[in-house]
């Protein structure tokens, strides 16, 4: 894609570009910082995303998985939002990095609840120990605990299976743990394919 | 209820209300995962997408005005450009499958595969239907294929063996069409 493009002489086919998503990262993104700062290419923008939106009236709908926990978490934790705007730069991000593997993580817990079902999870640096309550997943499925850390993308850390798990892992303040009910063995990918139960902030 | 239960809901997340804020996750998610869906093609992405997506609404509902289109429509707008924006951040190479079985246009011309026969539309959406259908049917295909599915000016320019500056000519001339067509 290195060929430069056409220089755009009437903006509204840009703004029809944009809308569209035609245009490749560079223009996209100029375009839509000027969406954003230009009112009268906003206008056009809007136009066009009138003209077009009733193509999706439609689209037939897929099944959603029920996400809300975790979006809560992200959102509605004062933690979590603190955690975001500090690794707000990569720069940031990597002494953060630099910083959990200088200093030992300090203790954290947190308390996933679900109705009658709770996780309660406890870490102290070393180790991380979570405790369930409640109902178990059954003989067909398994809980599976994830953490999800400031770039959003869970990770697994493991299958709950009995009462108790304890686990290696030097978990800091401002990760959201997540259980996920998956099929017996857990997710077949690298995510959480069944709903999400729980999810918490650790503190 | 008003006409309009999106907007409505949109309106109350707008000043920080979280129950409507988890009313608008369930009456809405699944249209959304489908709005994303047909252009990331990956479920663990989309998964991924709409979790972004959410969370922007919850920052940015207050930019939604009801006098410029439905609720719905604005989520729509919301979760296209999300996915459009990771499409095109995707490394060269990666962006676009080029399997002849898994051609975006191909399945588009394929009234089987949901997307034209979508297209049969009522009312209001009849417009911009009509409008596509006096476009020549490669320029309506690669309208359509953009807008439902993320096609590039590259992947147009691979599919019809193009250079890309004459791709992006012929598309503004259906787009001008288009946009003659429509105020008529």
């Amino acid at each position: 894609m290195n060929d430069p493009l056409v220089p755009p002489e009437d903006d509204d086919l840009l703004a029809a570009e944009y809308v569209l998503g035609v245009l490749p990262l560079t223009e996209r993104r100029a375009a839509a910082h000027r969406a954003e700062v230009d009112g009268a290419f906003a206008a056009r923008v809007w136009a066009w995303e009138a003209r077009f939106a009733p193509m999706q009236a439609e689209t037939v709908e897929g099944r959603a998985p029920d996400l809300l926990p975790a979006i809560e978490a992200r959102l509605f934790s004062v933690r979590t939002r603190r955690w975001r705007l500090w690794g707000a730069g990569a720069a940031v991000a990597a002494s953060v990095a630099l910083a959990v593997l200088m200093w030992p993580a300090p203790s954290v817990q947190a308390r996933l609840e679900a109705g009658a079902l709770v996780f309660e999870a406890q870490g102290d640096g070393r180790f991380l120990t979570v405790a369930r309550m409640g109902p178990t997943a059954g003989s067909a499925n398994d809980y599976q605990l994830w953490a999800i850390g400031a770039d959003g993308v869970p990770r697994s850390l493991g299958l709950l299976r009995g009462d108790t798990l304890r686990l290696e892992a030097a978990l800091e303040p401002g990760i959201t743990l997540a259980v996920s009910l998956e099929p017996l063995g857990g997710s077949p990918g690298a995510l959480p394919t069944g709903p999400v139960l729980a999810a918490a902030v650790l503190e | 209820m008003s006409d309009d239960p999106v907007a409505e809901l949109l309106q109350r997340v707008a000043s920080q209300d979280r129950a409507a804020f988890r009313a608008l996750y369930h009456l809405t998610a699944s249209k959304l995962v489908a709005v994303l869906m047909r252009i990331l093609a990956n479920r663990a992405e989309v998964e991924d997408a709409l979790q972004e997506v959410f969370v922007r609404v919850w920052q940015r509902a207050g930019q939604f005005q009801p006098d410029r289109g439905g609720g719905q429509a604005w989520l729509n707008t919301v979760a296209r450009h999300h996915a459009l924006d990771r499409l095109r951040a995707r490394p060269v190479g990666e962006v676009r499958r080029h399997d002849p079985d898994d051609d975006p246009l191909a399945r588009i011309a394929d009234p089987a595969a949901g997307v034209e026969a979508g297209l049969v539309a009522q009312g209001e959406a009849r417009r911009i239907v009509d409008c596509l259908q006096t476009l020549d049917p490669a320029r309506g295909s690669a309208v359509r294929g953009a807008y439902l599915q993320g096609l590039s000016y590259q992947d147009l320019a691979t599919r019809h063996g193009l250079p890309l500056n004459t791709v992006r000519t012929w598309l503004r001339r259906g787009l001008q069409q288009l946009r003659e067509c429509m105020e008529r």
